[in-house]
């Protein structure tokens, strides 16, 4: 422990120094006489310049900003410390996936639209699901009524799975799922159809989200207390290195944080905290880090302060590979690298004048290219207030080809590295989440900083300072506190309709009529057994009652019923 | 104007509650909720005619209650503690109530009443009433609404009510001085905090709780608090010194023999709730000097500077003094006639 | 503030505001900073936590006798959950703790909501200013119903 401490110490100490800027006199020479004449002739003075990290942006960048070793800090594409991309080649060789995330009220409309998505060459599937799915409660239960199919797609029992991937050979496609509570769960129902199938699970690919951390930090999507699901999660993270080795059981992510209000360091610094959770958890459990860390990756906001977010991602590639290689003793490049997928910002699109939301992703978009994603998702822009329709989804699409095919930015790996102000911002923000990294170790662990509100009560203080911001016009949203049209009406969401529910309640009674009771209570039993003993591993009890069709909400009972449920800490 | 029609004028026109009154109290009595939770809001609001009318007729209770007040710094799971002792107590046969109080923002009289949320689903399921007060920043306000609420309380026929503070600052102390036991909880590792907090709190604590028991450094805690008070030489009371943690539910029954043999040692010296009654006295006493002559003074007042009716040796520019005590004599000959 | 004819000469307590996410909804961004929000316009405020049930929800309204439950709903269900909390409310003869709602709620629903006594219905980007005129204005009418002085 503290030996832990004194590593991120040492590394803030380190950054602070490097980055305490040297007298420039040269600049001092410039601001006399040049600037001071200027601005006083113009009478034009300078504004307030921060970003959302409030970091303070000075009129002019030189050399003296940057530290002497800047180059040892940058290395080249695809070398170590990765701060340039993960890829030699970056877009040169291929570009980005562009991956756009679906989701849909019924497991029929879900299969429809996956199979049509496979017709036209898509070999990515993405899948969302609805509320009471990622609370892991039935679609039966009084709680969830209204709620059915809202967010994405109603899965209460395997039966569903069946109907969503009918069709559908697994050995063909890979599928994301964005799921974290229950994620064993649907991965276990996602294992047994392709068993069905006659596949080996090695020849089976896809994700799980199942970053717990950041659902207590943000996203407050939760089961049990936190202890808990991190057992379920190592339980899963060994099972599937033994198993099923193209299984990405952790998409480490900052996307909830950030849409929670939080600032781009925040977002950096709290998901690269957990992300160093996860490896330590993964090294507690005695697995190998080379070959288990290439399995994490990671999912970013790109929000619209466009040099802070290029700034965020080029950073965090350094930091990881930084502490992957001396902290977690990793040794070969694939563990180091840090990989991730991007999805511009939702917070910032307005529903006033919905149209120039197409602007601003566009922006981010940009950004996070600049930033060098592994894949992106644009937000279209009716998704302020909707499902999104066809044509926003096309054009949010396009937006990327403009991106990758005529805007020339590809043509090189990392355009911006050298610029004295991207290489200062970038430094800077790996400074500030090393102060948050020392913070955190203090404290005892992001664990422990979770468990007692710290992390929650720095977003949530960000995110009233960044609306009190915006309603004094310190910080502009076009269309919604300046250039305002008035008369404007909010454009009105998608509905689903009550059928969907109806129909996913019809079929759970189905299901629970023609079972074999004695399979599920049995094997119910079973997993009990297996999670009060956190040596044994819950998967193939998970496994076994699932096809037993066991609900997901009987599943998720027996945790329940074990572990408790939990309470968040006091946050306002 | 007689004293009469100044009260009528002055009073708030309730006639909802007024009405209703008769069936509030009685409804307190029985331990409805709704009604205790009404009446809790009566003796807040800042009327003194509202505060005394319904403690009157709530009258005295059949049997008296016992306040402990728990504190300690925050963030050491003073609210699950409470979550948990309060249902523990309940398991017993002891019902009890709990109070929280939350500061409030000095400057705009807002608060956040966040207490409530660590506590509320265990509390729930026992069927524990629980009210959040605010302390509204102004001096003795709060406990004026806290011993009020603690009268209804008592007057539902709760044994027990706990109080849960802030944890610092002159309210607190202020709350405290109405339990008849204290109960200070801290945790392990604390280290700087405790010694802040060792200046005040530390000497007019009856009961010790090192929260957290399932913590490194858990037993050296204790034992730090524990060498504290075998130094002890004032009192018969021998204060002791409990472990808890919420992973094991048996921990909150040792706190709960140590509140109740507090009780029982404060019973058989007649001092159970003794420095509240005269607290309550107090401020009744205050009330109605704040309603009789406070606010006829300042009124008075008023009168004199807008109508430009002079005092008859007229010093205000120089000195405010001469100008208060001139009143105050005027008024007390004026009352004695 | 109640404009009572009788008004005292003493101050009437802040109102006191209930947030609540009566449903199985985690965005919690918009209620953390409207407890802020409130907290600085002067009004005394409690949160009921994530997903309270409708009955959690009205029982912590009644104990700390509120004058407004603010309720939020970003997945969708607020037909259903707002209404399940305005009927339990009329069930259990409770008139004096007015309802106010908010969240991703499209103009056509306001009606049904506004028929129900659920008010405001304001969604993403509504300024602050605007949610706490209108809080408070309900707080104060509720204030006066307790007060007997509709």
């Amino acid at each position: 422990m503290e030996e832990d401490r004194g590593f991120w110490h040492s590394k803030l100490k380190e950054a602070s120094e490097r980055n305490s800027s040297s007298k420039d006199a040269n600049l001092e020479k410039w601001r006399k006489n040049t600037l001071k004449p200027w601005e006083d002739k113009t009478g034009y003075k300078p504004r307030e310049f921060i970003n959302s990290s409030a970091i303070e942006i000075k009129d002019v960048y030189t050399k003296n900003d940057l530290p002497e070793d800047q180059d040892k800090l940058l290395g080249l594409p695809g070398e170590y410390p990765f701060t340039r991309g993960v890829y030699p080649n970056m877009y040169r060789g291929k570009e980005w996936t562009m991956r756009m995330f679906s989701g849909f009220g019924t497991p029929e409309d879900t299969n429809a639209r996956l199979k049509y998505l496979i017709s036209h060459g898509e070999t990515g599937l993405s899948i969302a699901f609805d509320m009471p799915t990622l609370y892991a409660y039935d679609c039966d239960n009084k709680r969830a009524d209204g709620e059915i199919g809202k967010c994405g797609v109603n899965v209460s029992s395997l039966k569903d799975m069946e109907v969503i991937f009918d069709g559908i050979d697994l050995s063909k496609v890979t599928t994301s799922m964005t799921i974290n509570a229950p994620a064993a769960v649907l991965t276990a129902m996602y294992f047994s159809i392709a068993r069905r199938q006659g596949l080996s699970l090695d020849k089976i690919g896809g994700t799980v989200q199942a970053d717990i951390l950041k659902e207590y930090i943000a996203q407050k999507e939760w089961i049990y207390p936190p202890e808990a699901h991190i057992r379920i999660i190592r339980d899963m993270m060994i099972y599937c290195t033994e198993n099923v080795p193209r299984w990405n059981y952790i998409s480490i992510s900052g996307y909830h944080i950030r849409e929670a209000g939080s600032s781009a360091v925040q977002e950096l610094a709290f998901t690269l905290a957990d992300g160093f959770y996860y490896v330590e958890m993964g090294k507690n459990a005695g697995l190998d880090v080379d070959q288990f860390a290439p399995r994490l990756s990671f999912f970013f906001n790109s929000s619209i302060n466009f040099f802070e977010e290029i700034a965020k991602m080029r950073a965090a590639r350094r930091i990881w590979a930084t502490a992957l290689k001396e902290k977690y003793g990793a040794k070969t490049a694939r563990a180091m690298m840090l990989r991730f997928h991007t999805q511009t910002s939702g917070y910032t699109l307005t529903w006033q004048q919905p149209h120039i939301n197409i602007v601003r992703t566009a922006f981010e978009g940009l950004a996070a290219v600049l930033g060098g994603t592994q894949s992106l998702h644009t937000n279209s822009y009716d998704e302020a207030m909707a499902l999104p329709s066809e044509e926003a989804v096309k054009v949010a699409l396009r937006t990327q080809q403009i991106i990758a095919e005529e805007t020339g930015v590809t043509d090189t790996v990392d355009p911006l590295a050298g610029s004295y102000y991207v290489e200062w911002l970038t430094n800077k923000i790996e400074e500030e989440a090393y102060r948050y990294f020392d913070k955190i170790e203090s404290m005892g662990g992001i664990l422990e900083a979770v468990k007692n509100g710290y992390i929650q009560r720095e977003i949530a203080s960000t995110s009233y300072r960044r609306q009190k911001r915006i309603e004094d016009g310190k910080e502009v949203m076009v269309g919604a506190n300046k250039y305002v049209e008035s008369d404007e009406q909010p454009i009105n969401i998608l509905r689903i309709p009550k059928e969907a529910q109806d129909r996913q309640i019809q079929r759970l009674n189905h299901v629970k009529a023609t079972r074999d009771g004695k399979k599920v209570s049995e094997s119910l039993a079973r997993l009990r057994k297996a999670m009060e003993d956190p040596d044994t591993n819950i998967m193939p009890y998970l496994i076994e009652a699932v096809e037993s069709y066991a609900t997901l909400e009987e599943i998720s009972n027996v945790g329940r019923e074990v572990y408790g449920g939990w309470k968040e800490p006091i946050i306002i | 104007m007689s004293k009469k029609e100044l009260q009528r004028q002055e009073r708030r026109s309730w006639g909802r509650i007024e009405t209703n009154i008769n069936e509030l109290v009685s409804g307190v009595k029985e331990n409805k909720f709704s009604s205790i939770a009404r009446a809790i809001s009566m003796v807040e609001d800042e009327d003194p005619l509202l505060r005394k009318d319904i403690l009157r007729k709530i009258g005295a209770p059949t049997k008296k209650a016992h306040v402990v007040g728990i504190t300690g710094p925050p963030g050491i799971g003073k609210s699950t503690l409470i979550g948990n002792l309060s249902s523990g107590m309940m398991t017993r046969g002891i019902r009890n109530a709990v109070l929280a109080i939350d500061a409030s923002s000095p400057f705009t009289g807002g608060s956040l009443l966040g207490n409530r949320i660590r506590m509320q689903d265990k509390l729930r399921d026992s069927h524990v009433f629980m009210r959040s007060l605010a302390n509204r920043g102004e001096k003795g306000g709060l406990s004026r609404s806290a011993i009020g609420a603690v009268r209804i309380l008592e007057a539902a026929g709760n044994q027990e009510i706990i109080i849960e503070t802030v944890g610092a600052g002159q309210a607190d102390l202020d709350i405290m001085n109405l339990a008849d036991t204290i109960v200070l909880v801290l945790a392990p590792g604390l280290g700087d905090e405790i010694q802040a907090i060792k200046a005040g709190i530390m000497e007019i604590s009856h009961i010790f709780v090192i929260n957290k028991m399932d913590r490194e450094g858990a037993y050296f805690a204790m034992k730090d608090i524990e060498d504290i008070v075998s130094m002890d030489d004032h009192s018969d009371w021998k204060r002791p010194v409990v472990g808890t943690t919420s992973k094991d539910n048996e921990s909150y029954n040792s706190l709960i023999e140590a509140i109740l043999s507090h009780r029982k040692y404060l019973e058989m010296n007649n001092s159970l709730s003794v420095k509240r009654k005269f607290m309550e006295m107090e401020t009744a006493l205050e009330d109605e000097i704040n309603e009789n002559i406070t606010s006829k003074l300042k009124k008075k007042l008023i009168e004199v500077q807008t109508s430009g009716n002079k005092l008859s040796n007229d010093k205000s520019d120089e000195d405010p003094f001469s100008v208060a005590e001139e009143l105050l004599k005027n008024f007390l000959e004026y009352s004695v006639e | 503030m109640a404009a009572g004819k009788n008004q005292s000469s003493s101050k009437q307590r802040p109102p006191k505001i209930l947030l609540a996410k009566p449903g199985i909804d985690g965005h919690d961004r918009g209620v953390l900073v409207l407890a802020r929000a409130f907290r600085d316009a002067g009004m005394e405020v409690l949160y009921a936590g994530l997903l309270p049930t409708p009955e959690e929800v009205i029982d912590t309204a009644v104990n700390e006798d509120v004058d407004v439950i603010a309720m939020s709903l970003l997945n969708g269900a607020h037909l259903t959950v707002f209404k399940r909390v305005a009927d339990l409310m009329k069930e259990r003869g409770i008139d004096d703790i007015a309802l106010v709602g908010g969240g991703t709620i499209p103009e056509e629903d306001k009606p049904a909501l506004e028929a129900l006594g659920i008010t405001g219905n304001y969604g993403p980007g509504t300024p602050l200013s605007t949610i706490i005129e209108h809080v408070q204005k309900r707080a104060a009418e509720a204030r006066a119903k307790k007060l007997g002085q509709d």
